[in-house]
């Protein structure tokens, strides 16, 4: 019991992680933009396809990186560009508008998908799937250790480019204050595009890490946003290490409670923690 | 529109059942009343309060299945027991509404269509109501005219009584409280608008009516999925036409219902659901890109471009 305890805690740690790398993203969108994305995990299922569609021509998933990640960034831009902004300048009410029309963008993409793939799930097959690295008592799975290490180094490279560079600590100063930092002449609009690029490129590296270790389906994204959900809540807007804290516990909590309840409750029983943390601390764990 | 338009728009639909009216304009019909309740049920705390809920699907699935497992288990009929389908979804919606209810803005407005996603994976998971085969419900022996007609009376019924609802909420003392709540929260609860209690009775009474649609709604399907009855695009459906048709009224949000309802089945027609789904996504996001605060302030301008006849201003008011 004491085994298998622990081996669920450390594949749940591990996907976690990728969940907090998706939730990062979907984080770092909300807290600049105040923008609610819902249309991130369908993102990054759609990166999972494109995985999909890559590998099945024989090329690896961690390869297909080099052509998800900068065609994502641009998506994310032209997003901005081209779909948000002139809505945000109209809008009365951002919140209600953006998780309107994003849900729109992630039904007609979950369309889009089953229409050329098809409603049933797939899986992406590589060499190492099914291979596990022995650590002790644990077994942790290739691919697992795969997504894990891309979340990991993803998230790393978010958090020196937010806290190390020029660029970065821009986007910081607009996350805490708008107005502030337009009056240190920041632009705002190339400020608010880079953060939609980036964040849009870490859901294509999100998508090519669950790939790694899930089957999905078109309709996979609704289950990675409550996830994503979750993590933001549970982490508070505006913190990447709260993102990652939150994406552990949110992956951990899951699979050490499927040792006791099946897999598909498990999201009964984040929503009940949930109901008490937010009658407990109703903005999140990590609010400054 | 005024008092009389209004009472003659509902005694040309009570009596258009045995004016000739086929199967299909009373089915496109029942359609269009039970999204106007949906809308106009959704408004009262999503339009009045502002406080955005995305998870009305949770209420209307649990109407649903409220009155399937009465039919299945007890062999109640739902055009009886839809009213129990809404104190279920009311009952839900008040214990699972404080906790939301403390929340503010877009952190309410994700939590709730997390609570949409959780009782659709907990109801999948349930033996007792069907899991994930769903639940079959058998539909009297009726011709299917005089079928149509029952279903069409009840949802008319329903979209009625959410209607007045509706307008007695936005015109009572109720309304003038949420008013001050979506305005300043904060600053209402300081000058004593009971702003919980408040909250709670137009989340209650918001879910109520879902539910009570969704019991007629689940009968008419005569089998149910978790998959249809809490399906997210419900929410957001609730959310559009309300959006569309106007927060602010309490007729708005037929007005978008209508629209909503038009545009969905005129795409259906034409097209394959999957197609169609692609299709109003995307027309529903070029639709918010223009239109963020819905069609009603472009109406009321056209409207106010239009000449219109003085109207006798009485004399007391008018000051120097």
């Amino acid at each position: 019991m004491l085994v298998q305890a622990l081996q669920a805690l450390a594949t749940g740690l591990l996907t976690g992680s990728v969940y907090a790398l998706l939730g990062a993203g979907f984080s770092l969108i909300w807290g600049v933009a105040h923008v609610i994305n819902i249309a991130h995990p369908a993102l990054a299922v759609g990166a999972a396809y494109a995985v999909y569609a890559l590998a099945t021509r024989g090329v690896d998933p961690l390869a297909s990186l080099a052509t998800v990640v900068p065609l994502f960034f641009l998506l994310g831009v032209g997003f901005h560009e081209g779909v948000i902004r002139p809505a945000a300048r109209r809008a009365g009410d951002l919140v209600l508008v953006s998780m309107v029309l994003t849900f729109g963008l992630a039904a007609a993409l979950e369309n889009a998908l089953a229409a050329i793939w098809g409603p049933g799930p797939r899986v992406v097959n590589v060499a190492y799937t099914g291979q596990a690295i022995r650590l002790g008592v644990l077994a942790l799975p290739v691919p697992h250790v795969a997504g894990a290490g891309l979340a990991a180094v993803t998230i790393t490279a978010l958090y020196l480019f937010l806290h190390r560079t020029f660029p970065g600590k821009a986007v910081r100063a607009v996350w805490q204050n708008r107005d502030g930092a337009a009056l240190c002449a920041i632009n705002l609009r190339q400020v608010t595009s880079l953060t939609y690029g980036l964040a849009v490129a870490s859901a294509g590296v999100a998508g090519v890490a669950l790939a790694l270790i899930y089957s999905f389906s078109p309709a996979t994204h609704l289950t990675w946003l409550v996830f994503v959900f979750l993590v933001v809540i549970v982490g508070g807007v505006g913190s990447l290490v709260g993102a990652v804290v939150a994406g552990m516990v949110v992956g951990a909590v899951t699979n050490l409670a499927t040792l006791v309840i099946p897999f598909a409750w498990a999201p009964f029983l984040l929503f009940a923690s949930l109901g008490i943390l937010l009658l407990w601390r109703p903005t999140g764990l990590f609010r400054r | 529109m005024s008092r009389a338009a209004a009472a003659g728009l509902v005694a040309v639909l009570v009596v258009l059942p045995w004016a000739g009216a086929g199967e299909y304009p009373l089915a496109l019909l029942y359609s269009t009343f039970m999204y106007a309740t949906l809308a106009v049920a959704w408004n009262i705390i999503g339009g009045f309060a502002g406080y955005l809920s995305f998870g009305h699907a949770a209420f209307f699935g649990l109407g649903g299945y409220a009155t399937g497992f009465l039919l299945v288990h007890a062999g109640l009929s739902p055009f009886l027991t839809a009213p129990v389908g809404g104190v279920v979804a009311a009952v839900f919606a008040a214990l699972a509404g404080y906790p939301c209810l403390r929340l503010r803005g877009p952190y309410f407005a994700v939590v709730t269509m997390i609570l949409g996603l959780a009782v659709r994976a907990v109801v999948l998971n349930l033996p007792w109501a069907g899991a994930a085969e769903g639940l079959w419900m058998t539909l009297p022996p009726w011709e299917p005219l005089a079928a149509r007609r029952a279903f069409y009376y009840a949802m008319l019924g329903i979209a009625l009584v959410t209607a007045l609802a509706g307008r007695a909420v936005r015109l009572g003392k109720m309304g003038v409280g949420l008013e001050a709540i979506r305005e300043d929260e904060d600053a209402a609860q300081s000058i004593g608008v009971p702003a919980v209690r408040l909250k709670m009775s137009a989340l209650i009474l918001s879910a109520g009516l879902t539910g009570l649609a969704g019991g007629i709604y689940a009968y008419d399907r005569s089998y149910i999925h978790p998959d249809f009855m809490f399906d997210l695009h419900l929410s957001v459906l609730a959310v559009l036409m309300a959006l569309l048709g106007g927060r602010q009224s309490w007729a708005g949000p037929i007005l978008g219902a209508v629209v909503v309802r038009l545009v969905d089945e005129l795409l259906t027609v034409r097209v394959g659901t999957e197609a169609a789904r692609i299709i109003f996504g995307l027309g529903l996001a070029l639709v918010i890109v223009l239109l963020p605060d819905g069609l009603l302030p472009h109406l009321m301008r056209l409207r106010r471009r239009a000449p219109r006849p003085p109207a006798a201003v009485p004399a007391a008011v008018v000051r120097p």
